[in-house]
């Protein structure tokens, strides 16, 4: 608790997090903001944002409100974003636990094919799983869980190692406990620190990447996402700007005030040294 | 010597205030064709293979056709047909063989001569046993005689409909140079991807992933032709960025509505630039929903008919294709006069209709509001077919059919539909080739092994109609073939096998340097040997 | 010898990184719905069963997976890439062709990025707290969070269509004189689009090693020296928070590569990223495997590059760490 009160008194961190709650809360209201289905075609095509009330944002090439989309493609960005920074955190972690703690042939293994996923560029990994598993959103979290679990992990598996030798391991150890065990119940809680600081920089990168995937079309065509509005958006970038301009700020303040969050707790992390 | 014969009224009025008074000297200077010249036009793909022997697809014609020619092409007015490669092409009344007459003089880009005897290896190595279209209609091809050079006789085992090999004739008989490809692969051959042709331009270059420059033919058979010194095709993956070309002047010309149909009223005010919505009524698409019969629920032909009411046909053509296109009744679209019928018993849209006749097939909704849920497959083709897509889901949930949308590029979407059958509705657009044998009946006939695409993998198989389809391939007399199309089309509009939404062609967009742009009815696919540029 | 050494050790870790991500490709695209036979068939507009299985047979569809990758497995091992059903040319071929596009983007945007960003890194870090730091250092943030495809979409609105000073995309004036000038001139926005982001990156990183480097010792003992502030900030702060910044440069090959795929798909830039997205469209297994093996020696050898780098910079590292 103190150290959300330190997070929350850096500029940074209080900026940050306002804004985030402001947009989870937007996300998670949007059913009750903008009922019924965000992609229904509502109105006149290409209104201009505020010449209708109605549609404060205006409307899409095919008359579809864009406040709407705005709102729905919240859950979309930000729930990509907060999954695969769970997925990545755990994977991560756990194979970064058993790497460091086990060492040997098994951290030979892992580390090997943790090398092998950071060699392969990961947008072009995350491209040729979606395209293989098909446009959907379980596709898209395994797409980028796959590509993100690799820093936690080698950040996790350098944390464990050098606790490895601490003496309440080798008590645990002395107390026939199993080495799983004490990795995971008993270093690992100790390498937590390093592990929750690379969490924003998962959630900005997993977001931006949700959002060009979904640019691409490779998005769930069942789903409101802002990559898609800004795709659908460009065919008309002359004539309509405002279709691509909102979908691009939101997904532009969304990670921004992810990594003022991560600065945030950067500085205060610095302020307790 | 501009062709617009446009009847909308909004795009002449966005024309003459662009225009405005700049354009009466500009046009009256205009009347000179003018030689030289590179014309940079935009292509959206690449075809991996350029031969249109061999593929008979838009997307190869748009490069092939200035290199390779055809017997003959689609013109308006007259007999719809000029001469090519053949100044003459009769049948006989037995229906089993066409003579066709061959042009003289007319030499290879290498520079050997043309003669029949091209013809004959070209229809019987190519377009009978490997083009895509040519292996159904020439599928009865026995031989071709070449009595001498300018002479070739197609003969046939069964009795074939001259009316079918005519209409055939534009887009199936690209014609080959013998003295490269025999003896080898034709689908291996070099020559497909560097083309040697007759035609007015020569292939020159192609870098993948940037462009195709053809050069002019100093020794094309039509004197004083061409008038460009060479046409250069962009690649241009983003259709964003071609709109932006086109205002920029870095290219003159955009075909196959590659400039998006939301864009056309504002770049049609760009002084300089004009919309040219004719020249592609010889290659209508149509905007179908392709049904699943398969699906216990969609057998009912009274579901299928629900689902036909419950789409505001209007709707899609005014807000989906921003109306360049009309809403359609049949499977032979209003163009082709010699089939279509105008009086079929349609499905207008009616909800209430729709949901009645849902109940009364014993679907009726559920506690919350569904009756069965749909897997539906909005084919990549186009940006409206994706559209018609999602229109088609929310048209859909208001008649209690819950459809969710899986998108899938070509590959998958293709192996979907017409190999594995995984999908309950989907959203194509096949083409129309100027007769219904060519590409259309495909989509009714039943008994089609699968995996075959673009035909009817739909589970629908009606005797009545296999009846009529055998009949009309038969029919070697125009009148009796042409009552045999019309009975077709009613057996279609009974049963409703799938939906036809709208057809559709393409727009053209152009600077007005550009002359002599959409002259013919397949323009975007013919030779542009007239077409010449302004300074 | 130490850098052989080096040199020797880097590539014999790459054997199991390279086998791995092979395997690992083949097994994707062939656990994709459709072939390369169906990409094709879509683009030709049809064709009859017996068209479609001599298509097969021609693609080598009608063998078995494991038939496949073992053939496919033998011929990479002796060099052969083999051939791509795109564009039915060796693989090796299409790649070399593109592969310089993507590398002057990469490279250019790098530089453009790493310019920039040290500049703003030197300026932050020189007073780090101050109010110019924290300008600098929040609007970095800022630039980070664009959207690469998106701020190159507005950068053609702007540039290219409303302005008309650069071309709205591709890599030469087609009927120009052509040129590195001219190929320069339509690679400037897709530089700014992808380079925007590093330039923050770098600007960060440095910024975060001056701030380190002002509480080591030798910057106290330099300070107390006497030495000017200028001084201080150059010889001492400076110099050793580029370190991080050359690994960076390492580190990011693979991220660069990744957004060039977006970017060059805005601005129709001929590279190995569209090629990618190509590959895959096209079921292309070879080409995919290909590009994916491409992008992987990009990466080992920019990694080997900063390594070499670094063993000249800072005479600690060396031949014992791997």
């Amino acid at each position: 608790m103190r150290d959300v009160l330190a997070v929350l008194r850096t500029p940074e961190g209080a900026i940050g997090s306002g804004v985030l709650i402001l947009m989870v809360a937007a996300a998670l209201l949007a059913p009750v903001l903008a009922p019924g289905d965000p992609l229904a075609i509502v109105g006149r095509p290409l209104r201009l944002p505020l010449a209708d009330p109605r549609f404060p944002l205006g409307t899409d090439r095919l008359g579809r409100d864009v406040l709407t989309g705005l709102l729905h493609g919240a859950r979309s960005t930000l729930g990509t974003g907060a999954a695969v920074m769970a997925a990545a955190l755990l994977l991560g972690g756990a194979v970064g636990t058993i790497a460091g703690y086990l060492g040997g042939a098994a951290d030979e293994v892992l580390m090997r094919i943790a090398d092998a996923v950071q060699t392969v560029p990961g947008f072009v990994l995350a491209l040729a799983i979606v395209s293989v598993a098909g446009p959907t959103q379980p596709a898209i979290l395994l797409a980028l869980t796959a590509g993100a679990w690799t820093g936690p992990a080698r950040v996790v598996r350098a944390e464990v190692m050098a606790l490895r030798s601490r003496p309440f391991v080798d008590a645990s150890r002395l107390l026939g406990r199993h080495p799983l065990a004490i990795a995971f119940g008993g270093v690992l809680p100790n390498a937590l620190g390093p592990l929750l600081a690379l969490a924003p920089i998962v959630v900005a990168g997993a977001m931006l990447s949700e959002a060009a995937l979904t640019f691409l079309g490779l998005g769930d065509p069942n789903v409101a996402t802002w990559g898609a509005m800004i795709a659908e958006g460009r065919a008309v970038l002359r004539t309509a700007p405002h279709v691509i301009v909102a979908p691009g700020l939101a997904v532009a303040v969304a990670v921004l005030a992810v990594s003022l969050l991560g600065e945030g707790m950067q500085r205060a992390a610095a302020r307790r040294t | 010597m501009v062709v617009m014969r446009s009847t909308r009224r909004g795009f002449m009025a966005g024309t003459l205030a662009g225009a405005g008074a700049l354009a009466l000297p500009r046009l009256a200077r205009a009347q000179a064709e003018r030689r030289g010249g590179t014309l940079v036009v935009a292509a959206d793909g690449e075809p991996r293979n350029l031969n249109p022997a061999l593929i008979a697809s838009n997307g190869v014609f748009y490069v092939a056709s200035k290199v390779i020619e055809p017997l003959a092409e689609m013109v308006y007015g007259g007999d719809g047909l000029a001469p090519r490669l053949a100044t003459a092409w009769e049948g006989s009344a037995d229906g089993r063989s066409v003579r066709l007459t061959l042009r003289e003089g007319v030499t290879w880009h290498d520079g050997r001569p043309f003669s029949s005897a091209d013809v004959a290896w070209t229809a019987m190595n190519a377009w009978k046993p490997l083009q895509n279209l040519g292996r159904i209609v020439f599928r009865d091809l026995e031989a071709v005689d070449t009595p001498d050079a300018r002479t070739a006789i197609l003969r046939f085992s069964r009795p074939v409909p001259f009316q079918l090999v005519r209409n055939a004739l534009p887009a199936l008989s690209a014609v080959l140079p013998r003295h490269l490809y025999e003896g080898t692969d034709p689908n291996a051959n070099p020559a497909n991807a560097r083309l040697v042709g007759t035609g007015p331009f020569r292939f020159a270059e192609h870098r993948p992933g940037e462009f195709y420059r053809l050069e002019r033919n100093p020794a094309y058979w039509e004197a004083n032709r061409p008038f460009l010194d060479a046409i250069v095709y962009r690649v241009m993956p983003d259709r964003g960025a071609i709109a932006a070309a086109l205002e920029a002047n870095q290219i003159q010309l955009a075909a196959f509505s590659a400039v998006p149909l939301a864009d056309l009223e504002r770049i049609g005010k760009v002084p300089g630039v004009k919309v040219i919505p004719e020249g592609y009524e010889g290659i209508t698409y149509q905007l179908t929903v392709e049904i699943n019969h398969r699906r216990r629920e969609l057998a009912d032909p009274r579901v299928r008919r629900a689902i036909a009411h419950a789409i505001d046909r209007d709707f899609v053509v005014d807000t989906i294709f921003l109306g360049y296109a009309k809403a359609s009744n049949g499977p032979i679209p209003k163009f082709d006069a010699q089939f279509h019928v105008a009086d079929l018993p349609g499905t207008p849209f009616d909800v209430r209709r729709a949901n009645a006749l849902l109940d009364e097939a014993g679907f009726p909704r559920g506690a919350n509001g569904t009756r069965f849920a749909l897997r539906l497959l909005p084919a990549p083709w186009f940006e409206q077919t994706r559209q018609f897509g999602d229109y088609l889901r929310q048209a859909l949930r208001a008649v209690g059919i819950d459809a969710q949308v899986v998108n899938n590029d070509s590959a998958a979407h293709t192996r979907a539909v017409y190999t594995t059958h995984e999908f309950d509705l989907a959203v194509g657009s096949p083409v129309y080739r100027n007769d219904p044998a060519i590409s259309t009946t495909i989509l009714f006939q039943g008994g089609l092994p699968a995996g075959v695409p673009f035909s009817n993998q739909y589970g629908y198989d009606n005797p009545a109609m296999n009846a009529v389809i055998d009949r009309a391939a038969g029919a070697v007399d125009a009148a009796g073939r042409t009552a045999a199309y019309r009975a077709f089309q009613r057996i279609a509009a009974e049963d409703v096998p799938l939906v036809n939404v709208a057809e559709f062609t393409f727009i053209t967009v152009a600077r007005d340097s550009v002359r002599n742009v959409a002259n013919n009815p397949r323009w975007a696919t013919s030779h542009w040997a007239d077409t010449w540029l302004a300074e | 010898m130490r850098t052989v050494r080096l040199i020797a050790r880097r590539l014999a870790a790459a054997v199991p990184t390279v086998l791995l991500v092979v395997l690992g490709t083949w097994i994707l695209l062939e656990a994709a719905p459709g072939d390369a036979a169906d990409a094709y068939l879509a683009q030709a507009g049809g064709g009859d069963a017996a068209f479609v299985a001599d298509l097969r047979a021609r693609f080598g569809l009608d063998l078995s997976g494991p038939d496949r990758f073992a053939i496919f497995a033998l011929r990479l091992a002796a060099g052969d890439l083999g051939t791509s059903v795109v564009f039915s040319r060796p693989v090796a071929a299409v790649i070399a062709e593109r592969i310089p596009i993507t590398l002057a983007l990469m490279v250019a945007a790098v530089t453009f990025a790493a310019v920039l960003g040290t500049l703003g890194g030197l300026l932050a870090g020189a007073r780090p707290g101050s109010l110019g730091d924290r300008l600098l250092s929040t609007a970095a943030l800022a630039l980070l969070a664009i959207p690469s495809f998106w701020l190159g979409l507005l950068l053609i609105r702007w540039f290219a269509v409303q302005l008309g000073w650069l071309p709205v995309g591709g890599i030469r004036t087609i009927g120009g004189a052509g040129g590195v000038l001219d190929t320069a001139r339509h690679l400037i926005l897709p530089t700014l689009a992808l380079g925007t982001g590093y330039v923050a990156l770098y600007l960060r990183t440095l910024r975060a090693g001056m701030v380190d480097a002002w509480r080591a010792d030798h910057v106290r003992a330099a300070r107390a020296r006497g030495l000017s502030e200028r001084a201080v900030v150059w010889g001492a702060v400076a110099r050793p928070a580029f370190l991080p910044v050359v690994v960076l440069l390492g580190q990011q090959a693979g991220t660069l590569f990744g957004g060039s795929v977006v970017v060059e798909t805005v601005f129709a830039v001929p590279g190995m990223g569209r090629l990618a997205y190509e590959a895959v469209a096209g079921r292309d297994l070879a080409l995919l495997i290909g590009v994916v093996l491409a992008g992987t020696v990009v990466v080992i050898a920019a990694n080997l590059l900063v390594d070499l780098v670094m063993v000249r910079l800072d005479p600690r590292i060396g031949a014992g760490d791997a």
